[in-house]
Formats: C-alpha cells, structure tokens, sequence
C-alpha cells in the first residue's frame, strides 16, 4: 500500500465509530474509493446505455431518441432490467439447489437434521412423507430439485402449494406462473438479448415471474430447507459489533449464502482433536465471526451454536473493517457479498483466503471445492491451512480491534415461527394490536447497504428511525439488519425511540421496535408473516398495512427479490432508482400500472423523512380500506 | 476571468458533460434520473465532435476576449459582462436573426431545437455557485475551469 492518506474521504456511516475506525485505517477500503468514483454516468443511472451488441454503447439523447438496431429507451431499459433480474434470480436459485442438494445427500447418508419440526412442516407443506425422518427429507429435497430442474414450459409444481391461494389466482390470471426455475433463467436471458424482444411490458411481466420463482425457491425455501438441517431459529439476546471478535481464538469469516456448505467444518471445530491442534499454537480454539448474511444466518440460528459462533461483527460494507482489525485468520467464501475490495486486506494483513465455491472465487484465495462425499477430507484440509496461517500470521500483525464497538444485547432468533411461539402461538395478539392502532402499520426494511444513498446504512438507518417513531414495527433481513443492530435500534432499550404507542408494546414485551429475522434470504420469512397475517385477517397481501422497503438497495439479488414484492402485491420502497427511470414505460409501470396489475407499487424516494411519510401514507390507506 | 479549458486527447466521448449540462439547464426542477433525455428542450449548450476515429473534441463557448457573436448582435441580446467576462445572453432582447450563430468561429452559439425562435448558449453556469456542471461531471478530467488575464 502506497502513503497516501486513506482516511481524507471516507464516506459517511450511520454507524459512527465505524466510520471513524475506517477513516483512520492504514489502508484503503470501498468506503475511501467512493469519492473518486462520484462521478456518475447520467446515461447508466438512467438505464439508456444499451451495450448488448457491438454497434454500442449506444445512448438516448434528443439527437438519438434510438438506438442503431432502433431500440427505443423503453426497450433499453426493460431488457436490461430483465438481464439483472434474471441475473439476480439465477444467484439465488443456485443457492437453493446447493442447499436441497446438500438436505439430500445428508438425507442419502443418514446424517443428522438439527431441526426435525422443520422437515414435519415442509412435508405437510408439500403434502409428501416418508417411513422415517430420512426418507421424509429425500422426498422434500427431490421435490425441491424437481421444479428447479423443469423445463420453461413445464409449470412448477411447489407454487400453487407454498402461494397464498389468492395470489396464485392473480399471478395465474396475468399467465406469470414459473416454469422450471433454472429454465426460467435462461429464458430471461435469452429475451433479453440483442433484437428480440422488443416488447417493454412482456419483459416487465418476466419480471415478476422471475420474482416468483426466486422469492418461493431462492428465499422462503432455502430458509426452511436450512431450517431442517441447521437448526429452527430461537429468540434470544446476542452481542453485535467489532466487539465479538475474541484474539484469543483462531478466527474465522464466513462470506456467502451457503450455511449447509459449512456443516460439517463447523461440527469438527469443536470437537476436541480440533480444539487441540488450536491450542498447541496458542489459541484457545476455533470461532467464527458473523460477517454479512451468512453471520446474520449463525446469529439467527446461534441458539444450536454458542460454542462456536462469537456473535455477528457487521455487514456487507464493514467486511473490510472488520477484517482490517487484524483479528480474523481467514476468510471462507461460496457466494456473494465477498468484496473484491477484501483481498488487498487479506494480503496485506496475511489473513487466508479460502473458497469452497468457485462461484466465488477470489483471486487470492485457495480453492477447496465443496463436494459432499468428501467434506471430510475437505473439512481437514482446510483446518490445517488456517492453523499455519495463524501461526503465521498472528506474531507479524499488529491487533487493531474496536472493543467497544456494537452493543451486547440484541434481540435474535426471530422467524416466522419463533415469533408466532413468542406472541402465544397465534398471530392474533399483534393483529389486534394492529387494529387497536397501537401498531400503526408493518414495515419490512430488508436489502443490502450501499455506499451512495447518503453513505453506508444512512438511509436505512435514518428511515428505520423515522418509521419507528410514528408507531410502525420494523421487521428486518439483510445486511441492513446487521447495520441496523450496530447501530443500536435491536437493543430493547431501542423502545425509547419508537412513537408512544409502539413503544409502549415494545416495554410491555420487552422487545426493541426492530426486529431482526437475520439474512437477505429471511425476506422469504416476511413474506411468510405476510402471507400468514393475510389468511389470520382474511384478506389478500396488498390489503394488509404492510410496506416493504429497500432502502439501500445493491444488487441484481435485490432486483429479483424486488420482483417478488411486487408480486406479492406488496408497496417496495427504494433509496435510488433500479436504473429504469429513462423509459416512461417502465417507470409508469413499476410505479403506478402495477397496482392494478399485481397490487405492488415501487415508491423512490432518497430522503428517510419524506420515505417515512410515503410509507406511513400508504399504510394509512390501507388502514381505512379495511375501516381500522 | 474564467474559461473552460479542454483536453481533447483525455475525452473519451462519454457525454457525461452533455447530460450534466442538460441536467443544469432544465425548466423543471427534478434530479438527473427523471431529466428527460428525450426532450428537445432541455438541449446542452455544448457540443462533443467526433472525428469517426475513436477521438471526440469537446467544444464549449470560450467567451472570447473580443467575442465575434457579440459583434454580430445588434439588438444587444448578447453581451460581454464586464465583472465575470461571460458572453451572457438576454432571450427578451433577441431579434432571432441568428448572426451570433453564423459567426462564432468555433460553432458555439445555436438555435434552440424546440422552437427555432431562440439561441441556446454557454451561460457558465451563471446559477450554480459551484460553476460549471459539465467540468464536475467529466470522468477524465478532460475539461476544467481556469483563470486566465484578460487582455
Ligand atoms: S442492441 Fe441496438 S441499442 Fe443496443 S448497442 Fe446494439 S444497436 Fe445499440
Ligand atoms: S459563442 Fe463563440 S464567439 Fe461567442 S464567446 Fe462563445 S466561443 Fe466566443
Ligand atoms: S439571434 Fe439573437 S443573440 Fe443572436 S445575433 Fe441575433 S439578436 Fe443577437
Ligand atoms: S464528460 Fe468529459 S470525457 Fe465525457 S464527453 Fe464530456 S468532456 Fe469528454
């Protein structure tokens, strides 16, 4: 690294010892580079720069209202909506084959599942069964890989079973219902592609379907397939924040989406053999910090792992703080929100780089694919490299840590299903708290951090404030949940913040007004409060007073979960435009048509206290449709 | 006074100078992702030249020291104001007979396309306390503002 002064420009955070943390670190981060990329492509923002064939870049200007194949802005920017969301959905769908695979073959080796009511609910869900627990998980498993594998034209078979009925009614009518998920998203791909389709609104349609599949497969069924192997979340109180890292430990990050992958790594830390190989180089043990979703995922879950699990440190955008304390040994990757941005760290500071998927790969890392007959083997491989690494690397690198960052006691665990066991078993007592107005409405603010909507969880942090503060429970999932506990709002003592009406429910339950479901792929567990608040009521989706928001938006994932809330029926807020603002095709129909189409609306806005007032207007309306 | 200064071998011919000047003299206020890119009227008032070779010329109005299309104007639409020394231009005093257009020397000056009853012109941004919207939108640094003597 060169001498230059890394800490003149940093970004701003919501979090505000992070961001002095970072802007003193010697080293560069994403958090210093957005400064010198602040000049932004008006064309790109707008989504009418179309560089699909080689007669491009092509651009939309007063002059050239058309591209040279004669692709209007609408086409423009339609087809490369559907690319991303088509993108989106394939990351989450490999997800979710790698997780029904890793339940099957787990199933085939009668291995242990962590979570036996979980495999009762997803065989009462699918209608299937079994002589015992194994048989049970390899027919849920193959009915999961079955659908995924469909062709396009073959209708998946778990929509109509997992869809709320009314919603399969409305997705039926405007003919969205998802072939094969994986087909899915090589039909996306294909239509989008230079001169062919040319249709705006047959592509915005693809669009919702590929929200379908990814939102029933890619998020609600990676959960409950996670569920029976990993464990069912449980509410209870964990530390978040730099403060989690433990230098007496050999320490370990997970990046990815992929728990099922670590299964069998995480059970062979612990085990004594493990533990002795740490501490015959001077650690006390093995434990893994919670970086990103898949921390979210072990902070959700961390009931079934206190021995191993040091609490979540933070999310997306403090994965390079985080690693810059010096404190972490490696790094294990399989998917995404593993920034590019950490492998100078990781050089620099000698902290190992290890990817067990090659989807992702990082440059500097080692590659110990994941396959499940040889994770034994894999498992031992991978222990000894990080043991030498730490040998290492420990006496060479200076300790940086923030000890008093994050807080001690937040409140985690929280699912549909642990939820609805905290409220007495039903759904009722937060209904009725809802129509007593005490709650005025739901807000689920759920997606990644970016850098560029006011700095790193600014938005979503300021807009959390502001709904909480006009009695609106915030539900949350992603990496803003993880900027949102380090920045104290998870806290019971949060309650303070909230309105007096929330905050009075808050103190009667001793509950913060934000409540954490953990992982980007728990949108899927909203979406089943929703699903199951609707059919309690019933009503459908779109009547309930209940918003989405995704403030800070990052990406193609976001798009394709995007694409399921508006599915869904539900009003989707963001931070900035999905770069589909040039075509008034797209922004008449994303943000008004939809309502007649699907009930869904995209409501833009960057400011937290106008977006409050939006959501809150929105939720009103619905209060009175359903005369509260 | 101050001037806009080019790099032509640094343009790359991104147009992000375009869309920032568009952007800068729109009629209605809004953010550059609603900006209309399809609307004549909200044209930039510069131009970025090609030359068919992968190489573009930005060209802005250099508010020349002794500027031809104020000579050319005699109904006193433009002027050389005396504090900035920016050509500014008075659409109430405009004649349209449009001979500031024919004899700028660099092709700087032109009608408006909407309604071919105005000229559009580089005003430096004279609302903007920051200055030049095209110069803080370019990537490459490859125009920037200057100070230069006035002769
Ligand atoms: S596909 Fe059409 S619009 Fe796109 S770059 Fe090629 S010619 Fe231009
Ligand atoms: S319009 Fe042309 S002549 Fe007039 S000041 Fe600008 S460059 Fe000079
Ligand atoms: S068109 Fe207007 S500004 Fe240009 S020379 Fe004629 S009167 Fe002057
Ligand atoms: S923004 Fe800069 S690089 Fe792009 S066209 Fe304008 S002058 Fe050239």
């Amino acid at each position: 690294m060169n001498e230059s002064c890394y800490g003149c420009s940093t970004c701003a955070s919501a979090d505000k010892p992070l961001e002095g943390f970072i802007a003193g670190l010697p080293m560069e981060t994403s958090h210093h580079r957005v400064e010198s990329q602040e000049t932004k492509c008006g064309f790109g923002l707008q989504g009418v720069c179309c560089r699909l064939c080689a007669n491009g870049p092509c651009r939309i200007t007063p002059e050239s209202p058309r591209g040279i194949c004669g692709a209007t802005a609408d086409v423009m920017v339609t087809r490369n909506l559907l690319r991303a969301v088509a993108s989106g959905s394939g990351c989450y769908i490999h997800v979710v084959e790698n997780t029904a695979l890793n339940l099957r073959n787990t199933a085939i080796e009668k291995g242990k599942f962590k979570g036996p009511g979980a495999l009762e609910r997803l065989c009462k869900l699918f209608g299937v069964s079994g002589k015992d627990d194994y048989e049970k998980a390899l027919n849920v498993s193959n009915a999961v890989l079955n659908d995924l594998y469909k062709p396009e034209y073959v209708k998946m078979d778990l929509v109509e079973k997992m869809a709320y009925p009314p919603r399969f009614k409305v997705w039926k009518e405007l003919g969205i219902l998802p072939g094969g998920a994986k087909s899915e998203v090589f039909k996306g791909v294909v239509k989008c592609s230079t001169n062919l389709n040319s249709d705006p609104v047959n592509m915005l349609l693809d669009c919702l379907k590929l929200g379908i599949s990814t939102g029933i497969y890619g998020l609600t069924l990676t959960n409950l397939l996670n569920d029976v192997l990993l464990g069912e979340p449980e509410i209870r109180m964990a530390p978040v924040g730099l403060r989690v890292i433990d230098p007496d430990y050999i320490n370990i990050m997970i990046t990815g989406h992929q728990h099922t992958m670590f299964v069998h790594l995480q059970e062979r830390l612990t085990e004594p053999d493990v533990v002795a190989k740490a501490k015959a180089v001077g650690a006390k043990g093995f434990k893994l910090v919670g970086c990103t979703c898949v921390g979210q995922d072990l902070q959700l879950r961390g009931a079934h792992y206190t021995e191993i699990f040091d609490g979540h440190a933070g999310n997306n955008y403090t994965s390079e703080a985080i690693l810059a304390t010096g404190g972490i040994d490696a790094v294990i990757s399989e998917f995404n929100c593993t920034l590019p941005g950490i492998e100078p760290i990781c050089d620099e500071l000698l902290i190992k780089q290890i990817c067990v998927d090659d989807v992702a790969k990082k440059a500097n890392a080692e590659y110990v694919p994941f396959t499940f007959a040889d994770r034994g083997k894999q498992s031992e491989i991978i222990i000894d490299k990080i043991i030498a690494a730490y040998k290492e690397r420990r006496p060479k690198v200076k300790l940086n840590l923030l000890p008093e960052h994050g807080y001690e006691n937040n409140l985690t665990g929280v699912s549909e299903v642990s939820l609805k066991k905290f409220l007495g078993g039903s759904w009722k007592p937060l209904i009725d708290l809802i129509v007593s107005g005490d709650i005025k409405g739901v807000a689920g603010v759920v997606g990644c951090s970016s850098l560029v909507a006011g700095g790193h969880d600014v938005l979503t942090v300021a807009l959390v404030k502001e709904l909480i503060a006009k009695d609106i429970i915030v539900l949350t999932a992603g990496c803003s949940s993880g900027g949102i506990e380090n920045c104290g709002l998870m806290v019971p003592e949060a309650a303070e913040l909230a309105g007096p009406k929330l905050k009075a429910v808050c103190k009667k339950l001793g509950i913060p007004p934000v409540l954490n479901f953990g992982p980007c792929l728990a949108i899927g567990r909203l979406e089943i409060v929703a699903t199951e608040l609707a059919e309690a009521i019933g009503i459908d989706i779109p009547q309930l007073p209940l918003v989405l928001s995704a403030a800070q938006w990052l990406e193609e994932q976001a798009l394709a979960d995007g694409c399921f809330g508006l599915a869904l029926g539900l009003p989707l807020h963001l931070g900035l435009p999905p770069f589909v603002t040039g075509s008034k095709v797209a922004t008449q129909v994303l943000c008004q048509d939809m309502k007649a189409l699907t009930g869904g609306q995209v409501i833009i806005n960057g400011d937290a206290k106008e977006s409050a007032e939006l959501l809150e207007k929105v939720i009103l309306e619905k209060r009175a449709a359903l005369k509260i | 006074m101050k001037r806009i200064f080019i790099d032509r071998e640094k343009c790359d011919g991104c147009k992000n100078c375009t869309v920032a000047c568009m952007q800068a003299h729109r009629a209605t206020p809004g953010t550059v992702y609603d900006l209309d890119l399809l609307d004549r009227k909200n044209e930039a008032r510069h131009t970025i030249v090609s030359d068919g070779k992968g190489r573009y010329t930005p060209v802005f109005c250099r508010h020349c020291a002794v500027p031809d299309c104020v000579g050319a104007c005699m109904s006193g639409a433009l002027k050389k104001e005396p504090d900035t020394g920016h050509v500014q231009y008075d659409e109430k005093r405009c004649g349209t007979c449009f001979m500031c257009v024919m004899s700028c020397p660099y092709g700087n000056v032109k009608p408006d396309k909407a309604t071919r009853s105005k000229i559009l012109k580089c005003d430096f941004c004279k609302d903007d306390p920051e200055g030049p919207n095209c110069v803080r939108a370019c990537p490459k640094k490859a125009i920037w503002v200057e100070e230069v003597e006035v002769l």
